[in-house]
């Protein structure tokens, strides 16, 4: 499989967030990695210090140039996260419609980072980029429960909800959306949180077949820092693999999450000591450790049809 | 396992991930490829920006590693901010162990600026316990020519005696025994006994050699002896001949394919020749020995 895909992300030195998640895993699933490093910080921001370098928007084109002069600017996917900057973004899109002018078949992968649990957590300014440059251009989307508001302006309280505002997102570009998390009661309790998706693929004879899923996903009591990062790299692995089954495509990545988390979590837990909360250091996500079950993930989780529809 | 690494290397891909080594990675520049391609364009980072970052990693007091490796650099005050770096790490722990590829040069001329070859003999070299520097760089480091294997010997005896244990000599001119389609690389362990006695391991590995410039082997083959000589350090032989064994299953697999893409009669382009890292992951994790060492004495 010769399968490249170009991860635009911040770089940490030490800890997982950004390319250090979404490379290594991508990797070890045969894929050929560039990443541009958005960033260089000693470490993410939920550590007490943090240090580093940006990359400007300027000196983003002077590496994207440097790949075209080279005739080496084909890629099959491109993969954002995080970023802080409006400029730095639309320089983004500015290569993003580049390469997809170069290779119509290319997939953007896009987790239109901005917020969570109700605040914006990047400057106010970045919504109208993502909302009228970055998410018309996205194959693939994976915003939050609040992301998903903001950018269709509807509020979700119930599935319904969810399932009009993954129409409302369809339609301003993205074949493939999926709300990682929100704050929907589960059917299962308190102790998992509900995930949906919505594929909508055109078929050969024009019709439109979409399906909306639905995953009760096991809730931990950690704040994670990078899950978001490695979630939307390992969708990108998956629905590759899995492109007209989201149900598969998802399983597989909600699973790899939950087997990460899970060895974090008990490597922060011995490291903290009994009683004792983990701290950010401790929190890093256990990724080297947890290369076969990236490579083979157990599923342990199921994905429910929750909407199939042929128009 | 939990071994960590910090890795100041060039953006380059580091293969320590695969083998279980949790690596932490400062990269000393961002550029869109290496500098064989016909155009490269990026940023360095200076010797304050490295110093910054550093400055992080400490103040979240993480900056505790079992290994620090270092590469290729073009800039001085960047190689001595390296050698402060590694010197206050190895007071925070001094069974730190520093792997050091002594980027100098090639065949006979340097491809760094001159100023960094006092840096590396005088500051660099004294401070690092693993070097990997080619015939050249091992010639230039000591003042003492390589025509034999003897000489080979005394020359990395000499580069002990400036710091490091363990001293491979990565390629060399000497003449192969199996033929000219081999290389010959040396290797040198000092080890030091309880009741302090000394003695040395010496090893003659003799490489298929491969018709094809590439580029990052040298960055891989000091992570991949870092990896093996920490699963085997006290047999270098083993550590050698696990190392270049996966460097020649990586340049194998990399050629085939490089030869594919160029087409029949045609000399593969730099990003053709790209190493295939990712696909030869199975053999970095578990490499079919092909190369022979042989101990000298």
């Amino acid at each position: 499989m010769e399968c490249r895909v170009l991860s635009i992300q911040s770089h940490v030195v030490r800890g997982y967030v950004g390319n250090k998640s979404a490379t290594f895993p991508l990797q070890v699933l045969g894929f050929e990695v560039d990443s541009i490093n958005s960033v260089q910080f000693s470490n993410h921001t939920g550590y007490g210090h943090w240090k580093g370098q940006v990359l400007t928007a300027e000196e983003l084109n002077v590496l994207y140039e440097g790949i075209k002069l080279n005739d080496v600017n084909h890629y099959d996917y491109i993969l954002t996260g995080y970023s802080r900057d409006t400029s730095f973004l639309e320089t983004v899109v500015d290569i993003i419609k580049e390469l997809k002018g170069t290779n119509p078949k290319l997939v953007y992968v896009c987790d239109p980072v901005m917020g969570d649990q109700g605040a914006m957590y990047v400057p106010e300014n970045l919504l109208p980029v993502y909302r009228d440059k970055v998410v018309p251009l996205a194959d693939i989307l994976t915003p939050n429960q609040f992301e998903a508001e903001i950018l269709t302006g509807r509020k979700m309280h119930s599935v319904e909800d969810a399932i009009e505002v993954m129409d409302l997102l369809h339609k301003m570009g993205p074949e493939t959306v999926v709300l990682t998390s929100t704050d929907l009661p589960s059917t299962r309790g308190d102790q998992f949180l509900v995930a949906l998706g919505s594929q909508k693929i055109i078929k050969p004879d024009g019709t439109i077949w979409t399906q909306k899923i639905c995953m009760d996903i096991p809730k931990v009591d950690a704040v994670f820092v990078g899950t978001g990062d490695l979630f939307a790299a390992m969708l990108l692995a998956w629905t590759h693999h899995h492109p007209k089954d989201l149900k598969s495509a998802c399983e597989k990545t909600v699973s790899i999450l939950h087997h990460v988390i899970k060895r974090t979590i008990k490597y922060a837990n011995e490291m903290a000591g009994p009683g004792k909360r983990p701290n950010a250091g401790q929190l890093e996500l256990r990724m080297v450790q947890s290369k076969a079950d990236i490579e083979n993930p157990a599923v342990i989780v199921e994905a429910r049809v929750i909407q199939q529809k042929n128009q | 396992m939990e071994c960590r690494v910090l890795s100041i290397q060039s953006h380059v891909v580091n293969a320590s991930p695969v083998l279980g080594f949790e690596v932490d990675s400062i990269n000393s520049v961002q550029f869109s490829n290496h500098t064989g391609y016909s155009h490269w364009k990026g940023q360095v980072l200076t010797a304050d920006e490295l110093h910054v970052l550093y400055e992080g990693i400490k103040l979240n007091n993480v900056h505790h590693y079992d290994y620090v490796l270092t590469g290729y650099t073009r800039d001085t005050s960047f190689l001595e901010m390296v050698v402060d770096i590694v010197q206050e790490l190895k007071r925070a722990n001094p069974s730190l162990v520093y792997v050091c590829d002594p980027v100098l040069g090639d065949h006979g001329s340097m491809y760094v600026p001159q100023n960094l070859y006092p840096v590396y003999k005088n500051k660099v070299v004294p401070v690092a316990d693993i070097i990997t520097p080619n015939q050249f760089e091992a010639e230039l480091l000591t003042g003492k020519t390589i025509n034999t294997e003897k000489d080979a010997v005394e020359v990395m005896d000499l580069l002990h005696a400036m710091g490091p244990d363990t001293v491979v000599i990565t390629s060399s001119d000497l003449p192969p025994r199996l033929g000219d389609r081999f290389l010959v690389s040396l290797g040198s362990q000092r080890h030091v006994h309880p009741d302090g006695s000394r003695t040395t391991e010496r090893v003659r590995i003799e490489v298929p050699k491969v018709d094809a410039v590439f580029v990052g082997t040298g960055d891989l083959f000091a992570a991949m002896l870092l990896a093996w000589t920490h699963h085997y350090p006290n047999d270098l032989k083993t550590a050698c001949e696990k190392t270049f064994s996966v460097m020649h299953h990586v340049i194998q697999r990399t050629i085939s394919h490089a030869h594919d893409l160029a087409g029949p009669g045609r000399r593969p382009s730099p990003p053709q020749l790209e190493l295939r890292m990712v696909q030869s992951k199975a053999d970095i994790e578990d490499p079919a020995i092909v190369t022979e060492a042989t101990l000298i004495s």
